[in-house]
C-alpha cells in the first residue's frame, strides 16, 4: 500500500498544475485585462462617440455611416492613427484608451458602463496633417513635429497612404510604390539618419574634446581611413574648416577626423544616452529601435558612423526627441498623440508632460543650436523664417540599390513655438533641396495653428 | 417574482442598484470562498492516523501493525510490514483482510516460501492465532480486541470536526438564495424555472446530507463542493437558457442515483471486485453503442440521439473504465488481471480512434496512466508501457484525422498562442472573447443576465467549452476562481488519503477518478484562456451536459469510498461494526 499511495502523487501534480494555471492567469489577468478589453469591438472602439483634432474637427466618428472626416485630404493624412475600415490598420491609438472610454477597471470590470458616449482628443492637427501629407507630394516618407516643451504631437503624417472610403486592394510586396502600405513609418520604421546623424557627433566632440571649437580640420574632397575612402559630397574640397564650417558645409572627410577624435566609446555613449537603439512608447506605439554598432570599432567604422552612415538606423520619432533636448538645452518632452480622454462628459485621462532622460549638456545644447541656426542661415534658406529662429541639419543618406533617403531635422529656438520637427522622404535625394521646403510648409502651417491658439 | 421586483426597482431604482452593487456583487464571491476554504480544510486538515485492524506477533514478542486490509510483507522500504532480514524477499507476501473479517495470505512469487501452521501455501486463509512462517522467520496474526478498536475509533479525527458541514451547507444555501435573488433583480427571463431549479437543488443537498446523518455519517464536504459546483452551472444554464436547467437536475439525479448505488457496493471489497467486470462489460457496449449509433457533430462521432435526448456514451464509459482499471494488492504484485486490463485498454483506445475526438482520448489518456501508474508500482510493465505508447498515438491520430478531415479542428490548434491575430475566424474567435469578457466582468461580475458570452451559448460553446468566462463575465472571476480551488481540493485529499487507504482498489479507483476530473477541467479552463488549445472537454459539474454531469457524479462515488476518516462516508463501513464480525 505504502508503494501505491506515494504514485497517487500523479493526482497532486495534476491539481497543481490546475492551481498554477490560476496563478498564472490572475496574474496574466493583472497585467493584460486593459489589452483584452482594448481588443472588444461591442465596448471598444464602439465606445467612442468622436475623435477631434486639436482645433476640435472631428476626424472620426464610427457610430456614424461615413466615420470619417469629410475633407479627403484629412481622411487620407489620419487614416493611420484611425485605422481603416478593413481592419488592415490596426488603430493602437484608440484602443490604447478603450479602458478608459468604457469604464473598465479590474476590480469592476466593465460593471456600470456607459457605451458610446467616448470623445478622444488628439493633439494632431488636420490642418498641419493636411499640408504635410500635399507637401510629401506622393512620395514615400514621414513627417513629425512636437512641442518639446509639452509632447503634444501636432504632425504624424506616414506615406505612402489611402483614402479609407476607396482602399486600395492589399498590395503585394512587388508593388514598391505601396511598400508598407499599412505602416505608420513615424513609428514603426527605421532608416539611415544620413548627415543628420552629424547632431550626435557634434554634441560628442562638443562634450569630450574640450578645444573642439578652436581646432580646424582640412578637407581635400576626400579622405583615406584605414584603407578606407570616404568622399565629400561631389567630392568637393572643403579645406580647412572650423567645426562650425564643417557641419554646415556638412563635411564628410572633417567628420571622419571629428569621429576618430571623439573615439568610439565616446560616441557609442552619446547614442546610447540619446537613446537611439531604444523603443519609445506613445500613446499606444512602440517606436521601432534603432541600431548604432560599431562591430570591431576599426577606425573606417567609426569614421563613417560619425557621418551617420552604413552602421546607424534610427527611428524618425526617436530622433525627434532629440532635436527637442537640443532645443531644450538637455532633455525633452515625451510625444504623445492623445491630450484627453472623457466619456459622458467625465475626463477620465488627461495628456501630462513626462520627460526623457538628459540626452546633452546645456552648454553643448547652447552651442549646437548655435551651429545649427548658422546651418539654416547659411543653407537652408525655405526655413530661414524672419522673426523665428530655426535650427536644423539636412541629411542624405545612401541606401543600397536606391536614390538616396533625404533627411531633414530641427527646431525652433522660442519659447512661443517651441516645435522639434523632422522629414524623411525615401528615394528624395538630397536633404536640402528636398526637404527643407516641406519642412518649412509645415512649419508655417504650425505656427498658424498656434498663433490662433495663443 | 415580477412583483417583488417592480416592487424594489419602483420603490427606488437608485438605491437598489446601491443594494445589489454593496451586498450582492460582493457578498457572492465571498459565501463562495468560506464554502470552498470551510470544505477544503476539513477535507485535507485532518490528522492521517492509520487504522489498525490486526496485529502481527514475532517469536521475539515485538508487535507490528498491519493497517491496511492489503499489506504488502517484505524486505523493501515502501513494504506495508518491513521485516529487514536477508532471507525475506522484497516482495515476499500480500496479507489481506475481507469484507466478512478473515483473512488471507498470498505468496507473490518471491523467493522465500510462506507456510501457514508449518504448511507451504500459495494462497490460504489464516485465522487468528495461527503460525505464519516467513522464510523461515515464525510470526502470528492477532486480533484487535474491541477495546483497542474502539479507542483507537474515538482517538480518530472524525469527518467534519471543527469545520461542521451542516454549517457550510447552510452557507452555500444562503449562497444559493442570493444566486436566485440576482436573478430576480436582474429581470431575466425564466425566473419561474430558475426559482424552481434552485428550489430542487437546495432541497436535494439538504435531503442527501440529512440520510447521510442518520446513517451516522459526517462527511459531506465532497458532496458540498460538487453542490456549489452545480449552483454555478445553474446559474450559467439559468443565464444562458433556462430549457437546460431541468436537464441538468435531471442527470443530476440519474447520477446521484449513481453515486449512491456505486458507493454502497463499494462498501464491501469483494462485491465492488465483481462489479469490475460488469464495468467493463458495460464500457464495451456503451463504446460498441456509440461506435453504430452515433451521430458526427463537429468531427467528433461522440452522441447518440434518443428521441429529444441526447447522450455523449464515451462519458459514462470513463466511470467504467475507472472501475474495471481498479485492482487489490496481491492481485498488482502477481499481475493478474492485467493482460484483461490491457486489452480492454486496447479496445477503448481502438474506438476512441474512430470517435475522433481529441479531448476524450486526452482524459482517457490521463485516467490510464494514473491506473498504469499505480498498478505498476512494484515492476516496470512492459505491456502497460506499450498500452501507454499506444494510447499516446491515439491521441496523435485522432488530432491529425481531425484536422485533415475537419479544418476547423486543426483550426483551433494552429490558432493557439496567437489568438489575437485571429479574432474573427475559427482559430482565436472562442478564446478571444472569452478573455475580453473575463475582463469585462471583472473580480464580481455584471450580473446575471448581463454578460456577452451567453449570446454564444449552445453553438458557441460558452455554456460548455467556455464556461469558466461565463461564470468570470457574470459572476466575476473570484467565483471562477473559487470553482477551480475547489475541484484542486478534491485532488489534494484523495492523495492525503491514500496514505492511510484500506485497499489499493479504493486508491486506484479515487485517484483515477480526480485525475480524471482535474484533466477535464485542466483541459477546460486552459482552453479557454489559451494556456493549452481548446478541446471541448466539460468543466466537472458545472458545463452544460447531462451525460457529463451523471459521469461526474457517478465519479464522486470512488472518492467517497477512499474517505477512510471516522464516520465519515457512506461508502465505508465503521470499523466498529466490522470488529463485531471479527
Amino acid at each position: 500500500m505504502k508503494s501505491i499511495s506515494g504514485r497517487t502523487l500523479m493526482a497532486l501534480l495534476l491539481a497543481g498544475l490546475l492551481l498554477f494555471g490560476l496563478l498564472t492567469f490572475l496574474i496574466r489577468y493583472g497585467i493584460y485585462a486593459d489589452d483584452w478589453i482594448s481588443h472588444s469591438r461591442s465596448s471598444g472602439v464602439r465606445s467612442i462617440e468622436k475623435v477631434t483634432d486639436r482645433s476640435g474637427r472631428v476626424v472620426y466618428a464610427p457610430h456614424e455611416d461615413r466615420p470619417y472626416s469629410d475633407d479627403g485630404l484629412i481622411r487620407r493624412a489620419t487614416v493611420h492613427l484611425l485605422g481603416d475600415l478593413e481592419g488592415n490598420i490596426d488603430p493602437l491609438l484608440l484602443k490604447q484608451y478603450i479602458p478608459q472610454l468604457v469604464g473598465f477597471d479590474k476590480i469592476n470590470g466593465t460593471y456600470g458602463m456607459q457605451s458610446g458616449n467616448g470623445h478622444v482628443e488628439l493633439t494632431v492637427d488636420g490642418s498641419v496633417e493636411s499640408v504635410a501629407l500635399q507637401a510629401l507630394a506622393g512620395r514615400k516618407g514621414t513627417i513629425g513635429v512636437y512641442n518639446y516643451k509639452t509632447g503634444e504631437v501636432l504632425c504624424a503624417v506616414t506615406t505612402p497612404t489611402f483614402d479609407p472610403y476607396d482602399a486600395p486592394p492589399v498590395p503585394d510586396a512587388a508593388d514598391s510604390a505601396l511598400e508598407g502600405l499599412y505602416l505608420h513609418r513615424f513609428f514603426h520604421v527605421t532608416y539611415p539618419p544620413g548627415s543628420i546623424f552629424k547632431l550626435v557627433t557634434t554634441a560628442a566632440a562638443l562634450e569630450t574634446v574640450p578645444d573642439i571649437l578652436d581646432r580646424t580640420f582640412s578637407c581635400a574632397g576626400s579622405i583615406t581611413v584605414n584603407g578606407e575612402v570616404i568622399h565629400c559630397q561631389s567630392n568637393k574640397a572643403h579645406g580647412e574648416q572650423t567645426l562650425r564650417q564643417a557641419l554646415a558645409n556638412s563635411c564628410n572627410c572633417a567628420y571622419a577626423q571629428i569621429a576618430q577624435l571623439v573615439g568610439a566609446e565616446a560616441l557609442t555613449r552619446k547614442a546610447e544616452q540619446i537613446g537611439i537603439t531604444e523603443s519609445l512608447s506613445v500613446d499606444g506605439y512602440h517606436t521601432k529601435p534603432g541600431s548604432f554598432d560599431l562591430g570591431g570599432a576599426s577606425k573606417n567604422r567609426v569614421a563613417w558612423a560619425g557621418i551617420g552612415q552604413d552602421v546607424d538606423m534610427v527611428n524618425p520619432c526617436q530622433y525627434l526627441t532629440y532635436m527637442g533636448a537640443i532645443a531644450n538645452r538637455g532633455r525633452a518632452a515625451l510625444p504623445y498623440l492623445v491630450k484627453r480622454v472623457s466619456s459622458g462628459g467625465t475626463v477620465r485621462y488627461q495628456a501630462k508632460t513626462d520627460w526623457t532622460d538628459p540626452m546633452i549638456t546645456r552648454a553643448a545644447a547652447n552651442e549646437l543650436a548655435d551651429l545649427m541656426h548658422n546651418n539654416v542661415v547659411q543653407m537652408y534658406a525655405p526655413v530661414n523664417f524672419s522673426g523665428v529662429k530655426v535650427c536644423a541639419k539636412s541629411g542624405t543618406a545612401e541606401v543600397n540599390g536606391k536614390q538616396n533617403t533625404a533627411t531633414f531635422a530641427g527646431f525652433i529656438d522660442s519659447d512661443q513655438f517651441p516645435l522639434a520637427f523632422i522629414v524623411v522622404v525615401e528615394e528624395g535625394g538630397s536633404g536640402a533641396a528636398t526637404c527643407s521646403p516641406i519642412a518649412a510648409n509645415v512649419l508655417w502651417a504650425c505656427l498658424n495653428v498656434m498663433r490662433s491658439e495663443q | 417574482m415580477q412583483a417583488i421586483s417592480d416592487f424594489i426597482g419602483g420603490a427606488d431604482g437608485v438605491s437598489l442598484l446601491g443594494v445589489y452593487h454593496t451586498l450582492l456583487r460582493v457578498s457572492l464571491p465571498i459565501l463562495a470562498l468560506f464554502v470552498v476554504v470551510r470544505s477544503a480544510r476539513s477535507l485535507l486538515g485532518f490528522r492521517r492516523e492509520p487504522e489498525v485492524w490486526a496485529w502481527l506477533r514475532l517469536a521475539t514478542g515485538e508487535l507490528l501493525p498491519v493497517t491496511h486490509w492489503e499489506n504488502l510483507i517484505g524486505r523493501k522500504k515502501t513494504a506495508d510490514v518491513v521485516l529487514s532480514f536477508a532471507t525475506i524477499s522484497k516482495n515476499h507476501a500480500v496479507l489481506t483482510r475481507h469484507d466478512d473479517g478473515h483473512w488471507t495470505i498470498s505468496d507473490v512469487g518471491g523467493k522465500g516460501r510462506v507456510e501457514v501452521n508449518g504448511t507451504r501455501v500459495m494462497h490460504s486463509r489464516v485465522n487468528y492465532g495461527d503460525r505464519i512462517s516467513l522464510a523461515g522467520l515464525e510470526m502470528s496474526l492477532e486480533q484487535v480486541s474491541r477495546e483497542e478498536a474502539r479507542l483507537q475509533a474515538g482517538a480518530r479525527t472524525r469527518a467534519g470536526k471543527g469545520h461542521s458541514p451542516g454549517l457550510t451547507l447552510i452557507l452555500l444555501t444562503i449562497l444559493q438564495v442570493l444566486v436566485v435573488l440576482s436573478f430576480l433583480l436582474a429581470g431575466v427571463e425564466g425566473q419561474t424555472t430558475i426559482l424552481t431549479a434552485y428550489g430542487i437543488l437546495a432541497a436535494v443537498e439538504w435531503c442527501l446530507f440529512f440520510a447521510q446523518k442518520i446513517i451516522r455519517r459526517s462527511g459531506f464536504e465532497i458532496e458540498t463542493i460538487a453542490f456549489f459546483l452545480m449552483t454555478m452551472g445553474l446559474a450559467v444554464a439559468g443565464s444562458a437558457n433556462t430549457a437546460n436547467l431541468y436537464k441538468q437536475l435531471i442527470s443530476m439525479g440519474l447520477g446521484l442515483i449513481v453515486f449512491l448505488a456505486l458507493g454502497f457496493c463499494l462498501r464491501n471489497l469483494e462485491t465492488a471486485q465483481k462489479l469490475r467486470y460488469l464495468a467493463a462489460g458495460a464500457g464495451l457496449l456503451l463504446l460498441l453503442a456509440n461506435l453504430v449509433l452515433a451521430t458526427r457533430v463537429n468531427g467528433s462521432k461522440n452522441w447518440i440521439y434518443i428521441g429529444g435526448m441526447s447522450i455523449q456514451p464515451s462519458e459514462l464509459v470513463k466511470v467504467c473504465f475507472v472501475l474495471a482499471g481498479a485492482s487489490t494488492m496481491d492481485r498488482i504484485v502477481t499481475r493478474k488481471n492485467m493482460l484483461a486490463f490491457v486489452i480492454f485498454t486496447a479496445f477503448i483506445g481502438g474506438c476512441l480512434v474512430v470517435l475522433n475526438d481529441f479531448g476524450t482520448a486526452a482524459i482517457f489518456f490521463i485516467g490510464f496512466l494514473a491506473i498504469a501508474l499505480l498498478r505498476s508500482s512494484s515492476y516496470p510493465n512492459a505491456a502497460l508501457i506499450v498500452v501507454g505508447v499506444g494510447m499516446a498515438a491515439v491521441m496523435a491520430v485522432s488530432v491529425v484525422l481531425a484536422v485533415k478531415h475537419f479544418p476547423h479542428v486543426g483550426e483551433r490548434f494552429s490558432g493557439f498562442g496567437h489568438i489575437w491575430s485571429h479574432m474573427n475566424d475559427n482559430k482565436g474567435y472562442q478564446q478571444t472573447r472569452a478573455l475580453i469578457c473575463i475582463a469585462s466582468g471583472g473580480l464580481f461580475g455584471l450580473g446575471p443576465g448581463n454578460g456577452w458570452l451567453r449570446n454564444m451559448a449552445g453553438a458557441g460553446a460558452s455554456d460548455t467549452d467556455l464556461v469558466i468566462a461565463f461564470v468570470s463575465e457574470e459572476w466575476g472571476l473570484l467565483m471562477a476562481a473559487m470553482l477551480i480551488v475547489a475541484l484542486a481540493s478534491l485532488g489534494i485529499f484523495v492523495v492525503r488519503s491514500a496514505k492511510v487507504a484500506r485497499s489499493s482498489f479504493y486508491t486506484i479507483a479515487a485517484t483515477a477518478a480526480v485525475s480524471i476530473l482535474l484533466a477535464q477541467a485542466i483541459l477546460n479552463f486552459f482552453g479557454t484562456v489559451d494556456f493549452l488549445p481548446l478541446t471541448g472537454v466539460t468543466f466537472p459539474f458545472v458545463s452544460n451536459g447531462g451525460s457529463s454531469m451523471m459521469a461526474c457524479w457517478a465519479m464522486l462515488a470512488f472518492l467517497k469510498a477512499c474517505d477512510t476518516r471516522q464516520n465519515a462516508s457512506f461508502a465505508v463501513k465503521l470499523p466498529e461494526k466490522e470488529a463485531d464480525k471479527g
